[in-house]
């Protein structure tokens, strides 16, 4: 129960829970605060113990959770945005079990900043369903219990005579359904603190529910913030530099003004913008703008690589025990690189933005609802609560919508022609102005002893920021901490039974951003770091699983690491034989408290890696809805192919490239496996991390199957067989 | 007349050479045969202009040996996987019509014209010399059974042949590059060279 | 420019000044159909794929001249809640979707080769389901893919039994 306590430390009190009566005809019931009020230090350091984040609202202000509709359904108001991860859908069965109402009686929908209920931080950290697992069921179960006391006063009936299902009060032959009990109440006895169900009444959580969100997205509905509209809005455009660190100087937009469809170009100190009556009108005339721009000395590739070599820039050791490894006889040492990657999610950034005398709304995929008002605000120079951000379902999140700077020019924008404006960026854009993930540079040093065990173990590894510098994250966490929280994921040594092992972070500043993209560090660091065992494993003649699973420590977590290894090795029926032209290999990684082990099976045709399978076993703790992690294994198993068999960007005479899909190569349907076979493990009682774990091992794992099929070891993301000269 | 004589043999002696398809991609670069040109009689002339622009990647890129066009002025694979398939086409519901229309399209910069698609495998000329690029045009076998007549129309009046003088702008919104040779000079070069007997070069 | 044709068998007229305007931009922002997605407008993810005359079109690379007098499909039209396409319904019954931006452009796409290749095979979807998935549902698609087109050879044998 440890986890419990760190994420509710104080838990819902009678104190905190207010209650507004009826608004209009649906009757709006609970409006509560769930605030955790621990001190920033004791935060800061269990995510550093854990990397769990907690949940943390961010205002003192009553907020919304819960609406009673008048037809007996129930709208959950979620503080996290649904970008294809399956929040709305755990949360719903979270709710709804609690609610004692049917799935089909629940109602996700974002909430909007005009309701308050938001999250501090982001959606983000694959903590949504983890962090809100106590809080969400806490205020479902007070809720529940109200509407008990009130059925039961209205009823003239005891509480104890009651039962509830699907949303409806009985007992002693008389029943009201919650939209009746709602009715006309404006006072409501709040009880002291809420009595939450057992895990075995629960009838939807732990079961592989389908998505709520799945009609609405097989059947084309308008979604998405690309989708979003608002009435006489016009289309904007705004222009960007193709070059890395251009500044703009001056623009000379005499063409522009006269090209058909064109309202007005606005002129800042910033920023140069169109706006037309269409997209196609917005996009012309942003071409016909002649911009001058100031430019420094062009980069290449090659300079970036030479600027993210470790050694550079400044250190901070992560992890120590022992002593330090010194270059002496014995000692193994391996280099491993990762290149810049594009999120090249499918749906561009992009905003509809309405301003007025003095209020503001703004419709958004975001992930950082509460930093798109803030920033909206100050450049309105409104009051927060002026403007009302909007959020809409994500076209992809990947960490690629943490920030997002294009909400403050639309409004800019609106404000200037006194119109809503829809603007979002091109295709260019998006690769060219993406906050990229770094590329990185590792060294690994090992040295094994005469049992064939690791004495010791190094992990020097070198990034771009991630979380530094980031607008999302408080200003005074890097310096607390001295590493950038995002870069350091999966860069800590796991064989805690190594008797000298480190961990050390070199920090680089690179002339373009750099942040999070989903799994953050883990993706590079796991593949440095496993492939890197798997290769003192063939030097100490042992075999992968084994070599893993004697140095493991047995603290909690190292007991759910080897669970995890086991259980994928046992699955897969892992072996170092190479049966039909295929070989294995085997990772495994712990990215924020949950483990995960894989185990794929390659083949190599015509200098091309084929991936035919994949075995994940991963530990998320309680699987709320166990489908859903099974999905979200699968679609992180192909997004780690994608990334570590093909993704990858260039800095060619100052530009990133390549700027469209194709060039930037991406998996497609022929190169997902033809098997993903997902074992869930439960080594602990409460909801884990799922969205970016299973994203660690799978770099590895190929690199490692390869080793064992060709004899090559392959150090260099993306991963390629060295041509035969 | 004499020497036309003697080059028709060379010719057929270098047909008789003509090895298996050469799977090289991407790789020749054709010599361009300025230094010679005083030298060239003027349907030796005609030919060079005629293969300047046969050999260029305007033309050369849908005349693949591997059954994958080309795409580009570095004449890269297509991407995602896109082949000749049964009919030339591309594949069953995704083919070259999907994305290519009958005229380019400058917003997104992919490249039309009418019946856009790769020419045939027997017009493969992809990676071959000029002599066998002219030898398989010659051979009705290879040719689509035309004739010489007909050759000299779909050189000089099909509009996917003559797009190569209007290609459009890329994805990234840049011209392509033309062929070296004008729309009109290749033309007439065509018409002189097969008028004058379609003599392919000796070397 | 006037130009007429049919979408999801209701007749349309759109003036444009510009009659090379993509047909997605039409269908989109005029028509106001929102399930065909903006990708990359470059034809090269697949987010806009739409059907003209029963064929698979990237919408964002298609002139809104062509379209003239031509019969267009969106998601929207291909099916619907009540009377779901099969691909459709295979679609739900393997829960694919994750964050769901692309997978109009994908049934589309399926759509259309289910009507050229009631049967697929691996390989003939490999050949012709080129979009782009960021989110990695490639796994869960080809399983609805094999689903579809058993529901869609069932509905068809239902249909000639009921005939």
């Amino acid at each position: 129960m440890k986890d419990e306590k760190q994420q509710n430390p104080k838990g819902v009190s009678r104190r905190k829970f207010l209650i507004r009566g009826g608004l209009g005809t649906v009757g709006v019931l609970a409006i509560g605060t769930y605030i955790f009020r621990n001190n920033i230090r004791r935060e800061l350091l269990g995510m550093v113990n854990t990397l769990e984040l907690p949940y943390t609202d961010n205002t003192d202000k009553p907020m919304v959770w819960f609406e009673v509709t008048s037809d007996n359904n129930i709208l959950l108001y979620s503080p996290k945005v649904e970008m294809g991860q399956g929040t709305f859908t755990g949360l719903a069965q979270m709710a709804a079990d609690e609610l004692s109402i049917s799935m089909d009686q629940i109602q996700v929908v974002h909430a909007a900043t005009s309701t308050g209920n938001l999250d501090s931080f982001a959606t983000g950290g694959s903590t949504s369903v983890s962090s809100l697992w106590l809080p969400l069921r806490e205020l479902a179960a007070m809720l529940r219990q109200m509407l008990l006391t009130e059925a039961a006063s209205k009823m003239k009936l005891d509480s104890t005579q009651l039962s509830i299902a699907d949303g409806v009060i009985s007992g002693n032959g008389k029943s009201l359904t919650y939209a009746q009990t709602v009715e006309g109440v404006d006072t409501w006895e709040v009880p002291d603190k809420p009595i939450l169900k057992s895990l075995k009444d629960y009838k939807y959580i732990g079961k592989p529910i389908a998505r709520v969100d799945l009609k609405e997205k097989v059947f084309g509905d308008p979604i998405f913030g690309m989708d979003a509209q608002m009435p006489d809005m016009l289309y904007g455009a705004v222009v960007r530099p193709t070059k890395i660190g251009a500044t703009f100087v001056s623009a000379d937009t005499t063409a522009a003004e006269t090209m058909p469809g064109v309202v007005k170009i606005i002129s800042e100190n910033d920023f140069v913008g169109v706006v037309a009556r269409s997209m196609i009108e917005a996009e012309n005339a942003k071409e016909a703008i002649e911009v001058t721009w100031k430019s420094p000395t062009e980069i290449n590739t090659a300079a970036i690589v030479e600027m993210m070599t470790v050694g550079n820039g400044k250190s901070t050791v992560i992890q120590k025990n022992g002593t330090a490894l010194e270059d002496e006889e014995g000692v193994s040492s391996m280099e491993f690189r990762s290149p810049i990657g594009a999120h090249a999610q499918i749906e561009p950034n992009g905003v509809v933005a309405s301003v007025e005398q003095d209020s503001a709304t703004i419709k958004i995929s975001t992930q950082v609802i509460g930093l798109t008002r803030k920033e909206v605000a100050e450049r309105l120079g409104f009051d927060e609560e002026r403007v009302n951000v909007i959020p809409t379902y994500l076209g992809g999140g990947f960490g690629r919508r943490l920030h997002t700077p294009h909400a403050v020019q639309a409004a800019v924008m609106s404000k200037a022609v006194g119109k809503p404006v829809k603007y979002f960026f091109t295709r260019k854009e998006e690769f060219q102005h993406d906050m990229f993930r770094p590329p990185t540079h590792h060294v690994l040093k090992g040295k094994l002893n005469g049992d064939g065990l690791l004495e010791g173990l190094e992990h020097h590894f070198v990034s771009g920021d991630v979380a530094n510098d980031s607008a999302v994250v408080p200003a005074l966490l890097p310096p607390i901490l001295g590493a950038d929280i995002g870069a350091i994921r999966g860069g800590f040594i796991q064989y805690t039974k190594v008797p000298n092992y480190r961990s050390v972070y070199w920090h680089v500043d690179l002339p373009f951003a750099t942040s999070w993209w989903r799994s953050l560090g883990l993706l590079a660091n796991t593949f440095a770091i496993e492939s890197f065992i798997d290769e003192m494993a063939i030097k100490a003649g042992k075999n992968a699983v084994d070599f893993r699973l004697q140095q493991i420590g047995d603290e909690a977590i190292g007991i759910r690491l080897k669970n995890v290894i086991k259980a994928a090795a046992q699955s897969a029926n892992y072996t170092e034989k190479i049966t039909n032209g295929r070989a294995m290999g085997l990772a495994a990684s712990i990215d924020a408290g949950t483990p995960c082990a894989q185990v794929v099976e390659v083949s190599v045709v015509n200098n091309e890696i084929i991936v035919h399978k994949v075995t994940v076993a991963l530990d998320p703790g309680l699987a709320v809805n166990p489908d859903q992690i099974k999905a979200q294994c699968e679609g992180c198993v192909i997004m780690g192919i994608s990334a570590v068999l093909y993704e990858q960007m260039f800095v060619e005479n100052g530009e990133l490239t390549p700027t469209i899909y194709g060039p930037y190569q991406m998996a497609l349907m022929k190169n997902a496996p033809k098997q993903i076979d997902v074992v869930l493990l439960q080594g602990k009682d409460t909801p884990g991390a799922v969205g970016e774990p299973p994203l660690g091992p799978i770099g590895a794992a190929i690199g490692n199957a390869v080793r064992r099929l060709t004899g090559n070891r392959i150090t260099e993301l993306p991963l390629k067989i060295p041509k035969i000269v | 007349m004499k020497f036309k004589t003697i080059y028709t043999l060379l010719a057929i002696s270098a047909i008789s050479f003509l090895f298996a398809i050469n799977k090289m991609p991407n790789t020749i670069e054709y010599l361009a045969l300025n230094d010679k040109e005083t030298k060239l009689t003027e349907s030796e002339k005609a030919f060079g202009k005629m293969m300047d622009v046969l050999t260029h990647q305007r033309c050369m890129n849908c005349h693949p040996n591997d059954d994958i066009p080309k795409q580009g002025d570095n004449r890269h694979p297509h991407y995602f996987g896109m082949a000749r398939g049964t009919d030339d086409m591309g594949f069953e519901a995704t083919n070259c019509n999907t994305c290519h229309q009958s005229k380019n399209n400058g917003y997104s910069g992919v490249p039309g014209a009418p019946h856009w698609s790769l020419a045939p495998a027997s017009m493969g000329w992809e990676g071959l010399s000029r002599a066998e690029i002219a030898a398989r045009l010659l051979d009705k076998s290879t040719n689509g059974d035309r004739s010489h007549e007909e050759l000299v129309e779909h050189m000089t009046e099909d509009e996917l042949v003559l797009w190569a003088w209007n290609p459009g702008v890329d994805a990234d919104g840049k011209r392509r590059e033309l062929p070296p040779v004008s729309e009109e000079d290749f033309k007439k070069a065509v018409e002189y060279w097969f008028e004058n007997g379609a003599v392919i070069p000796a070397k | 420019m006037e130009i007429s044709f049919i979408v999801n068998g209701t007749s349309k007229t759109v003036d444009l000044a510009d009659e090379n305007t993509p047909l997605l931009w039409v269908i989109r922002d005029i028509l106001d159909l929102k399930g065909t997605k903006f990708g990359c407008g470059k034809a090269a993810c697949g987010a806009c794929t739409l059907h003209v005359d029963g064929e698979a079109v990237r919408s964002c690379s298609y002139a809104v001249k062509f379209a003239q007098g031509k019969k267009i499909a969106t998601i929207e039209g291909l099916g619907n809640r009540d009377n779901p396409h099969p691909v459709q319904q295979a679609w739900v019954d393997e829960v694919v979707p994750q964050c769901g931006y692309c997978q109009p452009g994908f049934i589309m796409a399926t759509a259309a080769l289910l009507n050229k290749v009631p049967n697929p095979t691996d390989e003939d979807i490999d050949k012709n389901i080129i979009n782009v998935c960021r989110c990695g549902t490639y796994y869960r698609m080809r399983k609805a893919i094999h689903k579809a087109a058993e529901l869609q050879a069932a509905t068809k044998m239902n249909t000639s039994e009921k005939v």
